[in-house]
């Protein structure tokens, strides 16, 4: 029986492309029911935040509800405007999922637990973000509508602009980790909570979460959906699945941004205690998966927060943050931790 | 190397695939019943005025060039940032001249006023 | 190595295949949107190459700022469809012309190398485990290049400053808010109070 299992399992391993899609399967499928559980905390935490309880109604506690939105998004009609590019309209939405769900290839979830453990994985993320910009851009211009137009056209040029800012911050973790490698950066923040780099690139870590914000299009930076003005933004005339596939690139990207937040500025799966007395010899000493999922819950937390707690930002002074603040910020940072490493100030974890 | 990324590629592919899955799935179980009101280009319940496609403020324009420009600058950072250690202090003289070329460009879009969105 | 070839060709298929795409095409934004799947699959076989870096940043550079540029202007100059087909026939000559130089440069450079066949480039040796393209890449570039590395910043400046002396057009008659005014206010600026006797009520 045992044996069985083992040539099976052999079997398996032998076949290479299987067992990458199972892997992928093991990565895409939690993501996919995180995102929709994230919906429903969204709403719980906002509906705190303003003295309400939040869905309540489907399932105990509300806990049945993004299914139920899923399933009516999936059985609604999907209407195709007159005049709309109808291919470009309809492949929008994917190409608007498919770098949010593809940038978890190099995603460590550990030591060992990481899809593909490529030198450039830094380098590939901030790709794959860059193409972000497709999908809403297509989007806008294939609905033939002018909120949507308008609505892309000033997501485009808001999600570009900090997309600068965003590079340049993880130049300096570049800086100081020597690697672009998403599992080396983390090892090299080895040791304490003191020891990530949250610490040392302070301002970097802050300019990082808030063009997270603004590339993502979440408020206070939600300028491109803007209900007060210009209704939804880009996905004005979308409905149905094709609306459900957007939301879920949305989400899934804030997940993404929450899990990178964590690996780059907090030492990724490595345990806050690491090297502390006491606590650091008991389990909660050992670097695990746990850890790492529970920063970025706390990192997809404060995207709720902040959208329950700042008004909406003017178009012009969104730009004007982007380029006359974060940007000179950065740059000044990026030469400080260049100093910082060659003078041997900040020294690389072992 | 190349073995690290068949994986990349093939996430890329299921990814793809998944969107695309959705969109069939909800076109096949979602109803189809269009008419000419549903089917116009939402705009408050007003007829269209005119067509969406129209010239757009050349501001937009300027962002997406700059932004080419300072996307530059980043990829020249990147291979410097690795190989800082064997730079060393050599290799910081040396971006900081860069670094200069930058800031004086910088400081020109600053004054003339075009990073100003009015 | 079967799945490398069967890669590099599925992916120079669609190379090809757009290429052709972005000149045939009628809506311009089809041709803009094809030559960035050609970009993509360029990146593809650069990265067949082993020339990771370099396949990385052709997607950051070319897909992810160049391309939303062609887009943007594409998509907002409002370009008629028709005028742009009829000089295809008037510059094909001229077209020509640069396509069979560009060949010829591209055979030239193959046979000052020698002829044609595998056995005339010899398999470069495997890297190490540790071997880092971008490290290479920059040690080189920051040292022994230094020179171009200067002068590329060089010439990016002058790129700032030509963009903006050609685009920027400041509209007369606009309000522009300046936020380091509006929090130096005094409030002495804006407010007086003026001292005065209650008024008596009236029939008093």
């Amino acid at each position: 029986m045992f044996e069985m299992i083992e040539s099976v399992f052999n079997w398996i391993q032998s076949q290479y492309l299987i067992w990458t899609v199972l892997k992928i399967v093991v990565i895409v499928l939690p993501l996919i029911t995180a995102v929709a559980f994230y919906t429903y905390f969204e709403r719980k935490v906002i509906g705190s935040m303003q003295i309400r309880v939040g869905p309540n109604r489907v399932g105990p506690l509300g806990l049945i509800q993004p299914f139920a939105d899923v399933f009516k998004l999936l059985l609604k009609e999907i209407v195709l405007p007159t005049n709309a590019n109808r291919f470009l309209f309809v492949t929008a939405p994917v190409i608007a999922l498919a770098p949010a769900f593809a940038a978890w290839a190099v995603v460590p979830f550990n030591d060992f637990l990481v899809l593909a453990d490529v030198d450039a994985g830094l380098l590939y993320v901030l790709a794959l973000t860059s193409l972000g910009v497709y999908g809403i851009i297509i989007a806008g211009w294939a609905s033939n509508s002018k909120y949507a137009f308008l609505g892309a056209m000033r997501a485009a040029a808001q999600a570009v602009s900090y997309e600068i800012a965003m590079g340049f911050a993880l130049v300096g973790v570049l800086i100081l980790a020597g690697s672009m490698n998403l599992r080396e950066i983390v090892l090299a923040q080895q040791g304490g909570i003191f020891d990530w780099y949250w610490l040392p690139l302070f301002p970097l870590f802050v300019i990082y979460m808030i063009s997270g914000l603004a590339e993502t299009n979440r408020a206070p930076f939600d300028m491109a959906e803007g209900e007060s003005e210009i209704v939804a933004g880009f996905h004005v005339e979308y409905s149905g699945a094709a609306f459900a596939v957007f939301f879920l690139a949305e989400y899934a990207n804030m997940i993404l941004i929450s899990g990178l937040t964590a690996i780059m500025f907090a030492g990724g799966w490595l345990s806050p205690f690491e090297g502390w007395p006491v606590i650091g010899d008991t389990f909660l000493g050992q670097g695990s998966i746990i850890w790492f999922l529970a920063k970025t819950v706390i990192f997809m937390f404060m995207f709720l927060w902040y959208r329950a707690t700042w008004p909406r930002y003017r178009y012009d002074q969104i730009m004007r943050l982007g380029w006359k603040v974060l940007i000179p910020i950065t740059l000044v940072w990026v030469m400080l931790s260049a100093l910082m490493t060659v003078l041997g100030i900040v020294v690389k974890g072992s | 190397m190349l073995a690290q990324y068949l994986p990349i590629l093939i996430f890329l592919c299921i990814s793809t695939v998944i969107g695309i899955a959705l969109v069939v799935i909800g076109g096949l179980l979602g109803p189809t019943r269009p008419d000419s009101e549903k089917l116009s280009p939402y705009e408050c319940g007003f007829e269209a005025f005119e067509d969406t496609r129209t010239k757009f403020d050349v501001r937009y324009y300027l962002i997406a060039i700059l932004f080419i420009i300072f996307d530059l600058e980043i990829t020249f950072f990147l291979p410097w940032a690795l190989a800082l250690d064997t730079l060393g202090m050599f290799g910081i003289v040396a971006m900081f001249v860069f670094l200069a070329e930058l800031v004086i460009g910088y400081i020109v879009i600053w004054k003339r006023g075009a990073l100003e969105w009015e | 190595m079967i799945v490398q070839e069967l890669i590099f060709y599925a992916f120079s298929l669609v190379m090809v295949f757009a290429a052709v795409a972005v000149i045939t095409v009628r809506n311009p934004v089809y041709a803009v949107l094809f030559l960035v799947l050609a970009f993509f699959s360029a990146a593809a076989i650069w990265m067949l190459l082993e020339a990771e870096f370099l396949a990385i940043i052709l997607v950051v550079v070319y897909v992810g700022a160049v391309m939303v540029l062609f887009l943007f202007v594409v998509m907002m100059l409002d370009i008629n469809l028709v005028p742009l087909k009829e000089g295809f026939i008037r510059y094909l000559p001229v077209a020509a012309i640069v396509a069979v130089a560009m060949a010829i440069e591209l055979l030239m450079v193959l046979w000052s190398r020698g002829r044609f066949g595998v056995d005339m480039f010899p398999v470069p040796p495997p890297h190490s485990a540790d071997y880092s393209n971008t490290r290479e890449l920059g040690e080189l570039l920051y040292s022994n290049y230094l020179l171009p590395f200067e002068v590329a910043g060089v010439v990016l400046l002058v790129a700032i400053i030509a963009a903006v002396a050609l685009t920027l057009r400041t509209r007369p008659g606009i309000k522009v808010q300046n936020p380091s005014v509006q929090v130096r206010t005094r409030r002495d600026a804006s407010v007086r109070l003026v001292k005065m006797k209650s008024e008596k009520p009236r029939g008093a």
